[in-house]
């Protein structure tokens, strides 16, 4: 229920960023939405297991979801590099509005 | 066992083209060469086995198992036939070339032909469908390439040559598939004898049509005729290998090793004989038309073609005899045309009929040797055309139909087999015999060396040699027959078989053929008149540019420069998906367990805060931050969760974003665009809704069931299966290593992909409004003094942190760490240097990015190979490694792989702050009123596409 919440108000303000004017925006827009679906992957799992997937310190009856955890992890680099590679968009050739001055 | 060896000797030799070109120049052909007559002895040595006893050869290993495909290699006595055509004739071309070209290297040539020979080899010899199309695809991937070698001029001929090929191979895919999945083996042969699906007419009728096309395209059939003479544009040595001898006869391989099913289909032989003699009388009055030698030729070869695929639409054991010796036939006398052509061009300056005339006086070998393949061409004894021809009357009178259908067939025969006459006059007649027509340098043409040829004349000789010893091929046509129709045949091939039906037609081609030639001047009062008002050229060019422009009409529809329009419809799509669903209601399961803990709430009010905080802001730098804490509560989530690696990783992420985004948005005005009103409004209400449906989504549909399968497998095995305890480390190296490494890919390609960009159009300077205006005298001013406290910690700190970061990669099997996470602290410690420092050109960071990055993909792959060494790619070596201090050490490659995710995350972010983070030289950094005048260029160009944009949709060229 916490985590849906959360995942909705990121959403919505990734979307509005999104669908603004100036590259930045859009890039700030991609990112939260990002973390909102990789918030979503971990909902996924489920939220009611919630300690570490570490065998040497707990047990796996109680550890969550090993898998989500292993798939945001990875979206987290691919999200960063991206967002970084969207960025130098914005700061190379003119600046970074992505409509017409009209 | 042989066939194995034939194949990987073929393999070898394409592996050292590039040694042999480098070492001989054009004179690589020669061992080339020497290696295929190697073959050909070796596969000649088969004949007694092969042929003689009819037992194929067979050769099996498995290759993608799990789907039932093997390497299944056989050869029959058809496979034989053919290796012998290609291994043969192959050597005598390779000879061919080290004189065809000028003295120069010739990688590509040689590699492309070798390459080409191997897939025609694997193509004749695949018992399995799904590797004869891997081959047949193989053969046309070649050609394109081969044709593309001429240079700008054959590109067009390239692709069209291509795109009708490759057409024919989605035919055979599909046909493959079908069968496939009918009979449930991919073995050919196995197929083949299965008689559960020739026994349903419309099934076998769909893949007979299927079959059919692939035929018609690789042996440009008509209507598909026109890419033939259209690669003529390839060089001599090419055409006379591709498309006379070897590729076009894949059509044909392919048609004979089908008839077993098909052959009583009345469906393929009509479409076969009828399409085929049409093929052969259109080839034959074209042929007769041109001026080229080449092209001539060229048309002869689509002529010859049409008689094959006819007879082998007759389907008879007889009529399979007769296809089988006219392929023989056809390969040797028209290599050797093809190779005359050759001659005639280098040695004469031009191949134009207009230009030459008389040079059997001055190239008496050549024209000796073009004389006596055109002879076996127009089907005069005692040569092996002659009887060959014989075979294919005697065949189409038997075709199967009405009563009526044979003779008409025969007629149509003998009418192409009258212009074929009248052309090979004409080819050999008006290049060699009455008076030089051109100017001083066809007149002085020499004779060529006897290395140039001595190919050419072991082509043509062999035609005599064959048709004057003509039983000898008894054994083989009969076992090709055999093979072909599943029907014992019974050939006795003579040169004198009596007085009967097929000599009066052979006759009656002959008398018709000279009357044609004496009729039409050897073809002149013909030559050059358009006959058709469309070439197939202009058809396919006329199709191909509709297609296009009809895709980039549909693409019209939706064209805009706002990337706002295209984020935004999906998102209101999603949303009315969601409407639908949500009135339609779903069946939803309980939820399983406790979904909300009390100090979750503390994050939703944070996110809440700094999500709507962001949204207001007209302040990039504002913007940056507030999304920055939106990423610090999700990584406060990811702890709530038990994901302590993600958290980790998601901390660091959200720090360096922030660094890199610092360095961007220095170079941006101050504010935010500027939007109206009711735009604001409008994406408002969409974002509000995308919350909404994100939210309820994400309640009803997640968190109502126990932990995955999959999950629980990885919890209770990880350490057993990798010795690691940290189980989302050990997901990501050993159990989903390809991911890892796709991801890594990824990410190197961003870094790669941001020095590209900044290379091509440049880094804005930093914004006006950004820089800092502070007197010389100011305590703010010396940078030196400035940073003494940074860069004193931050010499201590850097050592710190990269050998920290080493530490966390090592431990990253069994507690938090790997190599992501350790990559994310070592870059942090080059970004800390990098903001210590007091110059830009301090700041530098001298290591090579860009290498580092390929050394990180380049590592994982290697530990992914090592794999191989236990069975599969990125499957993770185990070893322990007894320590001096006693006890283990457990080595794994696994870890050898997050050495390479370690590296290529450090090089992403030196790349980064390096490439964005420093002032570029003077000449790359634009005045600001510049900006505006060059984007309505740029908006031009895009919406003219059309106009410009010639080299998609082609033209008529």
């Amino acid at each position: 229920m916490t985590l849906a919440i959360t995942i909705g108000i990121m959403v919505a303000g990734g979307v509005y960023l999104m669908l603004q004017r100036g590259m930045v925006r859009i890039v700030l827009g991609l990112v939260l939405l990002g973390h909102s679906v990789n918030l979503l992957i971990m909902s996924a799992g489920g939220v009611f297991r919630r300690d570490l997937p570490l065998l040497q310190f707990g047990t796996a009856l109680t550890a969550g979801d090993p898998l989500p955890q292993a798939f945001v992890l990875t979206a987290i680099v691919i999200a960063f590099s991206i967002a970084i590679y969207m960025l130098t968009l914005a700061a190379s050739g003119s600046d970074d509005d992505t409509e017409d001055a009209s | 066992m042989v066939l194995l060896i034939l194949l990987i000797v073929l393999a070898v030799t394409v592996a050292s083209t590039p040694l042999l070109d480098r070492l001989l120049g054009r004179n690589a052909g020669w061992p080339i060469a020497a290696v295929f007559l190697g073959l050909t002895l070796l596969v000649a040595a088969q004949a007694p086995q092969v042929l003689g006893s009819g037992e194929p050869l067979e050769f099996s290993r498995p290759w993608m198992p799990q789907i039932g495909v093997e390497l299944h290699l056989r050869m029959d006595g058809l496979g034989w036939l053919f290796t012998m055509l290609v291994t043969g004739i192959g050597a005598l071309i390779m000879a061919y070339s080290t004189r065809y070209f000028p003295p120069r290297r010739r990688f590509g040539f040689y590699f492309l032909m070798t390459l080409f020979a191997t897939a025609m080899s694997g193509l004749v010899l695949a018992d399995d469908v799904v590797l004869l199309f891997v081959f047949w695809e193989l053969t046309t991937i070649a050609s394109f390439y081969l044709i593309g070698l001429s240079g700008p001029s054959a590109s067009r001929p390239a692709i069209r040559t291509f795109l009708l090929t490759a057409m024919g191979g989605l035919a055979l895919l599909a046909a493959a598939v079908l069968l496939i999945v009918r009979t449930g083996t991919s073995q050919l042969s196995v197929i083949l004898a299965d008689t559960s699906w020739t026994e349903d007419t419309g099934f076998v009728s769909l893949v007979a049509v299927l079959v059919a096309v692939a035929v018609f395209t690789k042996s440009a059939q008509f209507p598909f005729h026109y890419w033939l003479p259209d690669a003529m544009a390839a060089s001599t040595p090419v055409s006379a290998y591709l498309h006379a001898a070897a590729m076009v006869k894949a059509g044909i391989y392919l048609a004979m090793r089908f008839t077993p099913a098909f052959g009583d289909l009345l469906l393929w032989n009509t479409l076969l004989i009828v399409l085929g003699l049409t093929t052969a009388v259109v080839g034959a009055v074209f042929a007769l038309q041109q001026h080229d030698l080449k092209r001539l030729a060229a048309f002869s070869t689509v002529s010859q073609l049409g008689f094959l695929v006819a007879v082998i639409g007759v389907g008879t054991p007889e009529a399979l005899v007769a296809a089988a010796v006219h392929t023989v036939a056809h390969a040797l006398f028209k290599s050797a045309l093809f190779m005359s052509v050759g001659l005639v061009d280098i040695q004469a300056g031009t191949r134009d009929l207009r230009q030459l005339g008389g040079l059997r006086r001055r190239m008496p070998v050549t024209a000796a040797l073009a004389a006596l393949a055109a002879l076996s061409m127009a089907g005069i004894p005692p040569l092996l055309g002659f009887i060959s021809k014989e075979n294919l009357f005697e065949a189409f009178l038997h075709a199967p139909g009405p009563a009526w259908f044979g003779p008409v067939a025969g007629a149509a025969a003998v009418g192409a087999a009258a212009f074929t006459f009248a052309y090979s006059f004409r080819f050999v007649y008006g290049a060699f015999w009455g008076e030089p027509r051109g100017d001083a340098e066809e007149r002085t043409a020499s004779e060529a060396r006897p290395s140039f040829w001595l190919p050419a004349m072991t082509a043509s000789l062999g035609g005599v040699l064959l048709g004057l010893t003509v039983p000898i091929l008894d054994t083989m046509v009969n076992e090709v027959a055999l093979n072909a129709t599943h029907e014992a045949a019974d050939a006795h091939l003579l040169l004198w078989h009596g007085l009967n039906a097929a000599l009066g037609m052979s006759a009656a081609a002959v008398g018709l053929g000279a009357l044609l030639a004496w009729r039409s001047r050897s073809g002149d009062a013909l030559a050059g008149r358009d006959l058709v008002p469309v070439t197939g050229v202009w058809i396919f060019e006329f199709l191909h540019e509709g297609i296009v422009r009809v895709g980039r009409r549909t693409g019209d529809l939706t064209r805009t420069d706002s990337p706002a329009f295209h984020l935004g419809v999906p998102v209101v799509l999603i949303i009315a998906l969601a409407s639908v669903v949500a009135v339609v209601g779903l069946d939803l399961p309980p939820v399983a367990g406790q979904t909300a803990m009390g100090l979750d709430w503390l994050l939703v009010g944070l996110m809440a805060v700094a999500v709507g905080a962001a949204v207001v802001t007209r302040s990039r730098m504002a913007g940056l931050a507030l999304v920055g804490v939106a990423g610090f509560t999700v990584a406060l989530w990811l702890f709530f969760l038990g994901a302590f690696d993600v958290a980790l990783t998601q901390l660091l992420v959200e720090i360096l974003t922030v660094v890199v985004a610092v360095l961007v948005l220095r170079r941006l005005p101050k504010k935010f665009h500027r939007v109206k009103r009711s735009r604001t409004a409008l994406t408002a209400v969409i974002a509000i809704g995308a919350g909404l449906t994100a939210a309820v989504g994400a309640y009803a549909l997640t968190g109502r069931r126990e932990i995955s399968a999959a999950g629980e497998y990885f919890l209770g095995n990880a350490p057993e299966d990798t010795g690691g305890t940290n189980v989302v480390n050990t997901i990501l190296v050993d159990y989903r290593a390809l991911d890892t490494f796709g991801e890594l890919v990824v990410l190197g390609v961003a870094g790669l992909i941001i020095i590209a960009v900044l290379h091509s159009s440049g880094l804005l300077p930093v914004h006006s409004s950004r820089r800092v205006v502070v007197g010389g005298t100011n305590a703010a001013y010396p940078p030196e003094d400035n940073t003494v406290l940074m860069r004193t910690v931050g010499r201590f700190l850097m050592p710190l942190l990269v050998l920290w970061s080493v530490y966390l990669l090592f431990r990253g099997h069994n507690e938090p760490g790997g190599g992501f996470i350790a990559g994310l602290v070592g870059g942090s410690g080059f970004a800390l240097l990098y903001l210590a420092a007091p110059s830009d050109d301090r700041a530098r960071i001298r290591l090579a990015y860009p290498a580092i990055i390929g050394a990180g993909v380049l590592v994982a792959a290697f530990s992914g190979f090592l794999g191989y060494a236990d069975g599969s790619f990125l499957k993770p070596l185990h070893a322990e490694i007894p320590l001096a201090w006693g006890g283990y050490f457990h080595f794994t490659t696994a870890l050898v792989f997050d050495v390479g995710v370690y590296l290529a995350v450090v090089g992403v972010l030196l790349t980064a702050l390096n490439e964005l983070g420093l002032e570029r030289g003077e000449g790359s950094v634009r005045e600001p009123e510049g900006f505006r005048t060059d984007r309505p260029s740029a908006q031009a160009s895009g919406d003219d596409a059309p106009a410009l944009d010639g080299s998609t949709t082609g033209g008529n060229r």
